[in-house]
């Protein structure tokens, strides 16, 4: 037989529950039509509830000195198909089919969803409101020409232009500021040079260095002397090739003193999980990065042929996308291109760089034999983010570097 | 059948008390079933009752013309409502949040009308209707259509405390327009008595005040009422201005079903004015031998299942859908503000 | 020959009863007075029985314009000042503004509010009340600020079928000539650029949209700056359209009002160019408003109470120079 519930009613404008005082039914029982058959109290006035249509109690949920909130069902009747027709009440089962068959927005206890009230949640919802951004999140009042209306920002956002490439613009605005009018002047006065589309590598190696030079990044040097390594390489079968000496010195160093390695992100230092260090290999049109992991347990040997795998699967680019990823530093040799000075740039995740210039040969005092002899000397230059490392400690990280390097059968 | 204004004066008053019995009858049951539905926990916002105004409303409504005249009922104007011809239908939908009907769940219970017919759709704000019931029939004099036609409104005993009514009252006698207004004393403006209401001795005492003609009726009395609308109704009809009849009673429930009226005094209830019109009424059709007993119990039967079909269809009609509402404000389109 | 800003009203009332039967006017002192303002000068005489003086009974004015309207008519109430029209709040907000979406019949009543302050006019006869009606749902809000604006857009409002609060500035009603009454208007609902120009955008409405053109004339002379100047004419609908087509030009906004400062179209315009075209921004929108504090009555307070070229002149340079 159809069910149809018994429902708290509203009772009142601003009343979102009522108090059972007096229960009239029981289970079994016949009711009529209309019949008030549980008495009901809120703050204003006292009245029945009464029933939709005549039908047999089938059970009372409700209980005597219980409040219960406007729409709660405090019981049930049964009724017969003819009654529900000829009261139009909506039974359960007909609200269950209506609801499967469409009606997407009224899930649950849909006659009353304005009321539903749930009784626990205003206590666990205690709001405590905490600042999501430290300091002020806007460059309010901030004049000049780097500041970027949203204007600005808008018709850049709409060419794809980044700070970076507005560099050159002079700005003519309030403050120097350069305003839509003067980058479209210099867009203007560009389109008549030569161009052509930068390379999908080009615009990523753009977008690295880019977001890397937004922090403060600071570059030191000092001479490293080459020859004992040359001396071991050339004993070697096959021989490494001299940036995996470095990266070995580089991964020790850290290994010993990982605080240089750490990136900083808002108050919090992250530390390295593992000295995975990647090594800067230039390709057609850019530079990628391979990581090779845990360099600090690894021999030379054991690095010398995934080196020279990595190195031979970025060139013909065929690089899986883990094999740049995870790296905590990294080494590059522009000494191979008879560099004898740079000042290399971080990955925009990592906080250094070491890089290692051309070997020169050099007259070096030798106290044993008390005269100058040949040596083979590189500068050895680290850049990194002056958050993080200081000159100090950069300086004792190249001469740890400086100092294993003199002894390559260690390594 | 639209009633004509003729044949409103040649019913016989025996016709006339039949007819407006059987409006004041569908009027109790419909309310007693929209209590009882509100109860249940079937109707949401109020529910406003006229127990024991059936006689002063009905009256009036039952000399109103459909059609031509215009009528803004209040709250507890179901009677009224029924014998100017509002269907039960448009009570149930009203009452019960249908997408259909003439409020489409936009308003509900009482703040329902249909002006294109002449009922006009009342707003909470007491005494706001006298004045534009006012503004329709100036309207109509300049039309020149305003020969023969009147316009009413009933309003309670509160409402004549506020400026809106004093302002179209006054407004209405300025231009002396055929408004018949019906105050509704039922002692009580929700919990607050007359004696916090006004300090006037008799509320006829502003029609007065306006140059406007007072009637006073005993509210309970069936029979006096009838005489006192057709008498009110037709003078303004015949071009006497505005009309105000005063009728006395007691409101028979709460201001609305979630009100006990526990602040209404036993005295009150077991005096004169706490009798209730319905069965006045019966006594009276009986003795002047306007209807049988049996027929007022046929009628009871007849009238009940009328409003049982009305209310169960409403309940079986769709709701309003937010999805396929119309948000829209504006009557023409464009007029629309296009980013709001 | 010229025309006045009151004449082009005065006209255009003529015009309606002339052509249209269902048009009456009702309100204070209107009919063989000819009104406090002669906005109804003549018409009685030349319109029998249709130029109606009312009570002093403003909340019954616009019941009695709604109940005639719902019965075919096309009411135009006069307000004798906007002030006043706090006392038919109710009936206009409530009333003819929720009319339409209850009952799905529209209510097509024009209420002429003489707005806006004049020297000597004080508190009660120099508020501006358009942001009132236009927080309301159901009413159409205008506030011409030309001798034919006022002109055709009283004939348009009348010919809505939805309510209409007509705000006439009285500092223009003599104040504003015009040669003649131009043949055609931009239907209501839409804005104009009054004056264009390519480093800022003033909106402005009513009579600030004269003191905004003075201030861009003053900018131009003094530093070669060249403010664009957008009348609103409508309040509500408001014209986003025009309004950020503007911003996106000029990349700074000014809101320019003579309303009170808190909320209000200013705000408005302000919240929805920020909202949706905050792309478009070279620098915080800004408003201008009247002071808040009651009208004063001296002509020396009424002057420094509302905005003025000089005054306006000084929020521009600071938008400009952000």
């Amino acid at each position: 037989m159809p069910t149809v519930p018994i429902l708290m009613p509203q009772l009142g404008e601003s009343i979102a529950e009522a108090t059972v005082i007096r229960i009239d039914i029981t289970p079994g029982g016949v009711v009529e039509a209309d019949q008030e058959v549980i008495e009901v109290e809120t703050q204003k006035a006292t009245m029945g509830v009464t029933t939709l249509c005549r039908g047999t109690v089938k059970e009372i949920l409700a209980e005597e000195g219980k409040t219960y909130a406007v729409g709660s069902t405090l019981g049930f009747l049964e009724v017969t198909e003819d009654e529900a027709m000829r009261t139009g009440v909506e039974t359960l089962e007909a609200a269950a089919e209506s609801r499967s068959a469409e009606q997407p927005i009224a899930s649950k206890g849909e006659e009353n969803l304005h009321f539903a009230v749930d009784d626990d949640s205003y206590e666990e919802l205690q709001p405590v409101v905490e600042p999501s951004v430290r300091g002020l999140p806007v460059p309010a009042g901030v004049k000049g020409a780097h500041y970027i209306s949203p204007r600005m920002r808008a018709r850049m956002d709409e060419m794809g232009l980044r700070e970076a490439d507005i560099s050159a613009v002079v700005g003519t605005g309030a403050g120097g500021r350069v305003t839509v009018e003067d980058l479209e002047k210099f867009l203007d006065y560009i389109s008549k040079w030569p161009s052509s589309h930068a390379s999908p590598m080009r615009l990523a190696v753009a977008d690295a260095m880019r977001r890397s030079w937004t922090r403060p990044l600071a570059t030191v040097s000092r001479p490293v002397l080459l020859d004992r390594v040359l001396e071991h390489r050339r004993q070697q079968d096959p021989k490494p090739g001299l940036t995996l000496y470095v990266l070995r010195a580089f991964a020790k160093a850290l290994a010993e003193d990982p605080a240089s390695a750490g990136f900083l992100i808002g108050e919090r230092i992250v530390h390295p999980r593992a000295f995975d260090i990647g090594v800067a290999v230039q390709v057609e049109d850019g530079v990628v990065v391979p990581v090779l992991r845990n360099v600090d347990t690894m021999t030379l040997a054991q690095l010398t042929d995934e080196y020279a795998n990595m190195v031979d699967r970025a060139r013909r680019r065929r690089l899986r996308e883990d094999d740049t990823k995870g790296g905590i530093a990294t080494v590059t040799n522009f000494g191979t291109f008879g560099l004898t000075h740079g000042t290399p740039i971080p990955l925009p995740n990592e906080t250094l760089i070491l890089g290692l210039a051309a070997g020169v040969k050099k007259p070096v005092w030798s106290a044993q034999v008390e005269a100058f002899v040949p040596a083979t000397e590189a500068e050895l230059i680290v850049t990194f983010d002056h958050r993080v490392v200081d000159g100090g400690g950069a300086g004792l990280l190249l001469g740890r570097i400086a100092d294993l390097l003199q002894s390559p059968a260690g390594l | 059948m639209p009633d004509t204004a003729e044949s409103i004066e040649l019913l016989t008053d025996r016709e006339h008390a039949r007819k407006v019995y059987r409006a004041m009858l569908e009027a109790r049951l419909l309310e007693t079933k929209l209590s009882s539905l509100y109860k249940a926990g079937k109707i949401v916002g109020g529910v406003y009752l006229g127990k024991g105004q059936e006689a002063v409303s009905a009256s009036l409504g039952s000399c109103l013309i459909p059609g031509t005249d215009v009528f803004a009922p209040l709250i507890r104007d179901q009677g009224g409502r029924t014998a100017f011809g509002e269907e039960v239908i448009d009570c149930a939908r009203t009452y019960l949040g249908s997408a259909e009907g003439p409020m489409r769940g936009r308003d509900g219970n009482i703040h329902r009308g249909r002006p294109e017919r002449g009922m006009l759709a009342m707003i909470s704000h007491l005494g706001a209707a006298v004045s534009v019931v006012a503004g329709w029939l100036l309207a109509r004099r300049l039309q020149g259509r305003l020969e023969g036609m009147v316009g009413a409104t009933c309003i309670g005993d509160g409402a004549t405390s506020t400026g809106a009514f004093h302002e179209g009252l006054n407004a209405a006698a300025v231009e002396r327009l055929p408004l018949v207004v019906v105050v509704a004393n039922n002692q009580f403006a929700y919990s607050t008595p007359n004696d916090r209401q006004f300090a006037c001795e008799d509320l006829l005492d502003r029609a007065k005040g306006y140059g406007v003609r007072g009637y006073s009726v005993d509210g309970t009395d069936f029979l006096a009422c009838l005489r006192v609308m057709r008498e009110a109704v037709a003078e303004a009809r015949r071009g006497g201005g505005p009309q105000m009849v005063v009728a006395r009673l007691l409101r028979l429930t709460g201001h609305g079903e979630h009100d006990d009226a526990s602040y209404v005094p036993e005295s009150l209830k077991c005096g004169a004015l706490g009798q209730d019109c319905m069965a006045v009424a019966a006594g009276q059709l009986v003795e002047e031998g306007y209807a049988e007993e049996a027929e007022l119990a046929e009628w009871q039967e007849e009238i009940g299942e009328k409003v049982q079909a009305a209310l169960a269809a409403a309940q079986r009609d769709p709701k309003p859908d937010p999805w396929r509402e119309q948000w829209e404000a504006f009557s023409m389109p464009q007029t629309g503000d296009q980013n709001a | 020959m010229s025309i006045t800003y009151v004449d082009a009203i005065l006209e255009a009332q003529d015009h309606l009863l002339r052509e249209d039967p269902r048009v009456f006017l009702y309100g204070q002192d209107i009919s063989r007075f000819g009104g406090a303002f002669k906005a109804t000068k003549g018409l009685a005489e030349a319109y029998p029985g249709r130029v109606l003086d009312s009570p002093i009974s403003e909340d019954a004015m616009i019941g009695m314009a709604i109940g005639a309207a719902l019965a075919g008519m096309r009411p135009v109430v006069e307000m004798q000042f906007a002030d006043f029209s706090s006392i038919a709040f109710n009936q206009i907000v409530n009333h003819a503004g929720t009319h339409f979406y209850r009952t799905g019949m529209p209510v097509p009543i024009t209420v002429r509010l003489p707005s806006g302050g004049t020297p000597g006019s004080g508190p009660f006869h120099s508020q501006s009340m358009e942001a009132i009606y236009s927080h309301y749902p159901g009413l159409v809000v205008v506030t011409p600020a030309t001798v034919s604006d006022a002109y055709h857009m009283l004939l348009q409002s009348v010919a809505l079928d939805d309510p209409v609060v007509y705000c006439e500035h009285k500092f223009l009603y003599r104040w504003l000539k015009a040669s003649s009454i131009d043949r055609e208007a931009p239907p209501l609902g839409q804005a104009r650029i009054t004056r264009p120009g390519k480093h800022a955008t003033i909106v402005a409405y009513s009579a600030m949209v004269h003191e905004a053109v003075r201030a861009a004339d003053r900018l131009k002379v003094e530093s070669g700056w060249e403010i664009e100047v957008v009348d609103l004419r409508t309040v509500k609908p408001l014209d986003m359209d025009t309004v950020l087509a503007s911003v996106a030009r000029t990349g700074r906004l000014l809101a320019l009002g003579e309303a009170f400062p808190w909320g209000g179209v200013t705000a408005e315009v302000v919240a929805r160019v920020a909202s949706e075209g905050f792309h478009l921004l070279d620098a915080p929108p800004k408003r201008f408003n009247s002071r808040d504090t009651p009208v004063p009555y001296h002509p020396n307070l009424w002057a420094a109470h509302r905005p003025t070229p000089e005054t306006i002149c000084l929020a521009m340079r600071e938008l400009l120079a952000f």
